[in-house]
């Protein structure tokens, strides 16, 4: 049965090859954003995610504070620029413009006299022949082992009603899934299948609204629905979604099931079926391939909405979904915290992956054994 | 009431309420108006089957009539008034587009897009759906794939950033260059023409995994007889896949390349978020975000500019429809 | 981290936090330097239990915080509720809510220029009769801060529509006093001074400025400001003003000079960090980080004051962070000039609470509420300056109150596809090499297409 792979290897090894290759590549970018999720913003800007994994040589700045104490006529001041921790000093230096001058143990002289001398332990003397009136700042460098944390993932899902938000999304995402699906599937069902004067049309009018932009529809829309009594509500936005998620769900259906093998329907009809019957018995079931793919494309769309919910449902943050939770709330203003976004990202990937695998047992082959084309 | 409830409430109503409305109409359709027990059972099959159609298109029709089609109406008599909406003039709208020479760069850019993205994107769709077809762990890889699909624009454009970025430190592209003796970062977005191919990878690189859902599909539609047949008659894998498989899904590959084609002229938020349309990167739909709200009139100028681009491959999708239908 | 924030917060802010999650007003009435008298006659006068106040604003997350919490005054002196809720795309959002009529009841402008587009089209309310007389006599330069709000309406009558509460103050440069004080450099008092100091520090082998105009959708709009600050210290306020209504045109000299004074530090590979060709693409969000780097990548960034937003965890303003007036040439004799902006409040759907809210604002502790609690300036002349949160703030304070010339950030204030538009996309074109006669005249051709 393995027919191509199976008669020759080393077609079956290159294929192998390509597909690891194509996967790498494609998820380069994707591993880059889950690492920066494990990071903060400081260390996102800073430093390549690449070598987030490894440990790098970064600089430091430590103020010594304490009591300057007087010795030999000089000033010193002693502490360790780990405080209480500890660490290894590689390089160390007494300007901020050169923070890594100078090797441990080496005497460095500083204006106006000074000097700074930092052991590998962190252990420093400054000297001064004057009084030290301001605290010095110390620079070194140190190797910082690979740093990784949930941070951004716990101020996202430890945010308050962030449980609320996940269930706005799912009860604002399932239906406006469902419902057009199952619209779409009679009316693609009517355009493949049944002879009617102006089907042509009809076909071509769909591909047309593929390419409205949703902008022109938000002002009109929110208008009828205040005028209905709808109002910015949950019903709303499942009706909005129906609409604009029609087009896309019609033609690709309908495409699907003008693919159906002729014979089956045809003799189905012959034997005394209603059209009624044909689609519910013979090719909703056929369809389930193009159901499946459709279903999961649509829940996308509407898990990652932020526009139609924005518009379409009320603002207080009873009614917010995830995504508005997350860009209003949680970026906060000019929104720069790449950490959190890039975490927010993943969060919000997850499930619709879990959807990709469930439906992704429908994509199977052999609904269609037994016929030919 | 709470909203989970409500949900699944409306769920029940929803669905219910449909399979309701299709059942019952074809009921008073089949038995009440047009009985086919009756003096004249082939005239009323007859009238009954010219009517049919129209119950099973009715709520789509409405809904997009609605949702669409009634909105797209408004917006062509909004363009034909000024700014303010209060003048009307006529197609002042669109000819100030002729002569904004920030239109025609949007123009020719997303003509560029329109030629690339759609065929990138197919053509690795295909082979991903093509490879991973009999692959032990082909769910795996294409899961992977399919991965950047699920990932909103937004979080997109940050992880090219980090690809892109200017700064060796953080953009993986200049810290290769670097790693390769380079000494001067280069900022691909601003690279005159070429950045544009940059920013069609991104949207190559979330497409494939539409493109190969949906191809995938429909190469596991090809009945195996067929395939059987052919290796039987000495076929090698690569006259299978061109000779057999992929004239079988030509279909799909044409509503595969129609539906990105069509993306490409609505999604504004890659432009939007890298370059913000500067560097000469504006395409029409980020070109049209930056009137929307602000010139409605020449926002909308542009949307109907828009879908007349789109009417070769609404030409197109009917020749191939009716082509179908025989 | 805990730690940190313990000592680089002030205690006040903390207090904030903690007292808000519990619900309770973050600052005890009648203690500290807080103006309470106002505020208690304002409770006994007013009274709207059981209705709401419907509020949308661009303030989110933290900054939303800091707004319900001086909400909750409000709520305490009335008994009306108030639901704020911000908006990361206000701008599109009002719009939308406005012309299909969900508005809510008042809506915080970032820009007079979109309160003033909503206004002519008739969505917008004008504020209760007197309002502008009360801003002209208790704000500082009143009679500026009306002539902001003050738009026409549908008919074409000018109406004051907006007032005005919290104000960025943009003439600053933000700077590290660690690296300046090692590295011996003195502030700068005039544009001269700044001049000499920046072809010091790259005498010393080092890179000035740290420069990005990187915003997404909005890229460019930190070199308007630079253009504005430069007009106004080479060119009169009249001169601003005329430019502004577009009566001086964009491609007049003045206006080219002030675009190449920019271009003199943008444009220039030894002043800016990552060379001239990294201005236009680097974040503005990321850009002062240059500050902290050690070593450091650059000494000196001009932006507004909401900068220390993103500058490094735990940097601490006055300690690790300073700034000092973006100086003027001593040598054109045009004051100390000042340029900010500002957000304003203005009704979208009238009501007897909303009246009181706009009342509420006119009160010093709508204003300390904020002030106490960072992140906060203000023009109102009454407030109790001893509540900003910290000394920094409050010499932001002092240079908004003791300006020669304050004037309303340009961009703001010109139509939406200038200023949110073509001058931003003009800006990147110029510091991409397109010579600045070129950008403005293209910006000024956008401007005269409009009419």
């Amino acid at each position: 049965m393995d027919n191509i792979a199976g008669t020759k290897s080393s077609l079956n090894w290159a294929v192998q090859i390509s597909v690891i290759l194509l996967v790498i590549i494609w998820l380069i970018p994707t591993v880059g954003l889950l690492v920066s999720s494990f990071r903060d913003r400081d260390a996102i800007t800073n430093s390549g995610w690449w070598l987030s994994a490894l440990p790098v040589e970064q600089n430091f700045a430590v103020k010594a504070e304490g009591e300057p104490v007087s010795r030999d006529g000089v000033n010193v001041l002693e502490g360790n620029v780990f405080g209480e921790g500890s660490g290894t000093v590689s390089k160390f230096g007494g300007r901020r413009a050169a923070p890594d001058a100078f090797t441990p143990g080496e005497v460095a002289d500083l204006s106006r006299d000074r000097s700074l001398v930092v052991q590998e332990n962190g252990d420093y003397v400054y000297t001064s022949p004057t009084e030290i009136s301001r605290a010095p700042t110390v620079y070194f460098a140190s190797a910082q082992p690979a740093e990784f944390s949930m941070v951004n993932y716990e101020t996202i899902m430890g945010s308050a009603n962030m449980d609320r938000a996940f269930i706005n999304t799912l009860t604002v995402t399932i239906p406006a899934t469902i419902i057009p699906i199952l619209i779409a599937a009679f009316a693609a069902y009517a355009l493949a299948w049944m002879e009617f004067p102006g089907r042509g049309l009809l076909i071509a009018m769909v591909v047309g609204l593929l390419v409205v932009p949703l902008q022109l529809a938000l002002v009109p829309m929110l208008k009828l629905h205040n005028a209905m009594g709808v109002g910015q509500s949950f019903l709303g936005i499942w009706m909005a979604h129906t609409g604009f998620g029609l087009p896309l769900a019609i033609y690709l259906l309908r495409n699907y099931m003008v693919g159906l093998p002729r014979d089956i329907i045809e003799s189905a009809k012959v034997d005394g079926a209603t059209d009624f019957q044909v689609f519910t018995k013979i090719v909703l079931p056929l369809s389930f391939p193009a159901l499946a793919s459709f279903a999961i494309f649509q829940f996308l769309w509407t898990w990652n909405d932020l526009l139609v919910a924005k518009v379409f449902l009320p603002s207080n943050s009873e009614s917010w979904v995830m995504t508005v939770k997350i860009a209003d709330d949680l970026l906060g203003s000019r929104g720069g915290d790449w950490g959190i976004l890039a975490a927010a990202a993943f969060i919000s990937i997850a499930v619709p992956l879990i959807v990709f695998f469930t439906m992704q047992r429908y994509l199977v082959r052999g609904l269609l054994a037994g016929s030919v084309k | 009431m709470s909203p989970i409830i409500q949900g699944m409430l409306t769920i029940v109503i929803g669905v219910g309420g449909c399979i309701g409305y299709f059942w019952a109409s074809n009921m008073v359709l089949d038995k009440v108006i047009f009985p086919a027990q009756s003096k004249n059972p082939g005239r009323n099959i007859n009238r009954a089957n010219m009517v049919r159609p129209w119950l099973f298109l009715f709520p789509a029709m409405f809904a997009l009539g609605l949702y669409l089609v009634y909105p797209v109406i408004g917006s062509f008599w909004r363009s034909l008034f000024n700014r303010s909406g209060d003048e009307f003039i006529a197609l002042g709208n669109y000819s100030a587009l002729a002569q904004d020479p920030t239109f025609r760069t949007a123009f020719f850019n997303n003509f560029m897009w329109m030629l690339v993205v759609p065929a990138a994107s197919t053509f690795f769709g295909l082979l991903v759906a093509q490879l991973t077809d009999r692959l032990k762990w082909g769910n795996i890889a294409k899961s992977l794939i399919f991965m950047p699909m699920a990932i909103s624009f937004v979080g997109a454009s940050l992880i090219w950033r980090f690809m892109y970025a200017n700064n060796p430190d953080i953009g993986l592209i200049n810290a290769i260059r670097f790693a390769m003796g380079a000494t001067d970062a280069l900022d691909v977005l601003q690279l005159q023409f070429w950045n544009n191919f940059f920013l069609m990878v991104i949207l190559i690189w979330i497409q494939t995994g539409f493109a190969m859902v949906i191809l995938s599909g429909a190469l596991r539609g090809i009945p195996e007889e067929t395939i059987e047949a052919a290796i039987i008659d000495g076929a090698n894998p690569f006259q299978i896949f061109f000779k057999i498989k992929v004239p079988q899904i030509m279909g799909t590959i044409v509503v595969v390349w129609t539906t990105i084609t069509i993306l490409v002229l609505k999604v504004f938020d890659i432009v939007y978020t890298m370059t913000g349309g500067n560097f000469g990167t504006e395409i029409l739909p980020s070109y049209m975000m930056s009137y929307m709200f602000r010139d409605d009139g020449r926002a909308t100028a542009v949307a109907f500019v828009i879908m007349i681009i789109v009417l070769p491959v609404m030409i197109w999708n009917i020749r191939q429809a009716r082509a179908e239908m025989k | 981290m805990t730690n940190q924030f313990f000592t680089g917060v002030a205690a006040l802010a903390l207090m904030s936090t903690t007292a808000l999650a519990d619900g309770h007003l973050p600052f005890a009435p009648g203690e500290g330097a807080f103006s309470w008298d106002s505020y208690t006659a304002f409770a006994d006068a007013n009274d709207f239990a059981g209705q709401t106040v419907e509020i949308t604003g661009p303030w989110t997350g933290n900054e939303k915080e800091k707004f319900d919490a001086v909400v909750a005054y409000f709520t305490e002196a009335t008994g009306a509720a108030v639901n704020y809720s911000g908006s990361d795309s206000f701008e599109q959002d009002i719009v939308v809510s406005t012309r299909a009529g969900s508005a809510p009841n008042l809506a915080v402008f970032p820009q007079p220029g979109l309160a003033a587009d909503l206004a002519s089209q008739g969505l917008l309310t004008p504020l209760p009769e007197g309002t502008d007389d009360w801003i002209a006599s208790n704000f500082a330069a009143g009679p500026s801060w009306v002539d902001l709000g003050t738009y026409a309406d549908a008919d074409g009558n000018d109406q004051t529509f907006g007032m005005f509460y919290r104000v960025d103050l943009k003439s600053l440069v933000w700077y590290s006093p660690d690296a300046f004080d090692e590295a011996g450099y003195e502030i700068p008092e005039t544009m001269e001074d700044l001049k000499a100091l920046t072809d010091e520090i790259v005498a010393a082998g080092e890179t000035p400025w740290c420069i990005g105009l990187g915003s997404g959708a909005a890229t460019g709009w930190p070199a308007t400001d630079w253009v504005e600050d430069m007009m106004l210290r080479t060119n009169s306020p009249a001169d601003y003003d005329a430019w502004v209504a577009n009566e001086m045109k964009f491609d007049d000299p003045k206006v080219i000079a002030a675009i190449e004074e920019f271009g003199a530090f943008a444009r220039n590979d030894d002043y800016v960090d990552g060379g001239a060709s990294a201005v236009a693409n680097t974040d503005f969000r990321d850009s002062p980080t240059g500050l902290f780097a050690i070593p450091p990548k650059c000494y000196m960034h001009r932006q507004a004051s909401f900068i220390p937003a993103f500058f490094p965890e735990g940097t601490v303003v006055g300690e690790d962070a300073d700034f000092f007036y973006f100086p003027a040439y001593a040598e054109k004799d045009l004051g100390k000039p000042v340029l900010g902006a500002g957000t304003l409040f203005a009704i979208t759907s009238p009501s007897d609470a909303t009246t009181a809210f706009l009342e509420f604002l006119k009160l010093p502790i709508a204003h300390e509420a904020w002030m106490a609690q960072g992140g906060f300036l203000t023009a109102h002349g009454g407030v109790n300056l001893e509540t900003y949160i910290d000394d920094s703030l409050r010499a932001q304070g002092a240079i908004l109150q003791n300006a020669t010339t304050f004037r309303f950030d340009a961009s703001d204030l010109m139509p939406a596809e200038i200023g949110a538009g073509a001058f931003w996309t003009g800006m990147v074109d110029y510091t991409t090499g397109k010579s600045a006669a070129d950008v403005a005249k293209a910006i000024q051709e956008r401007w005269d297409a409009l009419n």
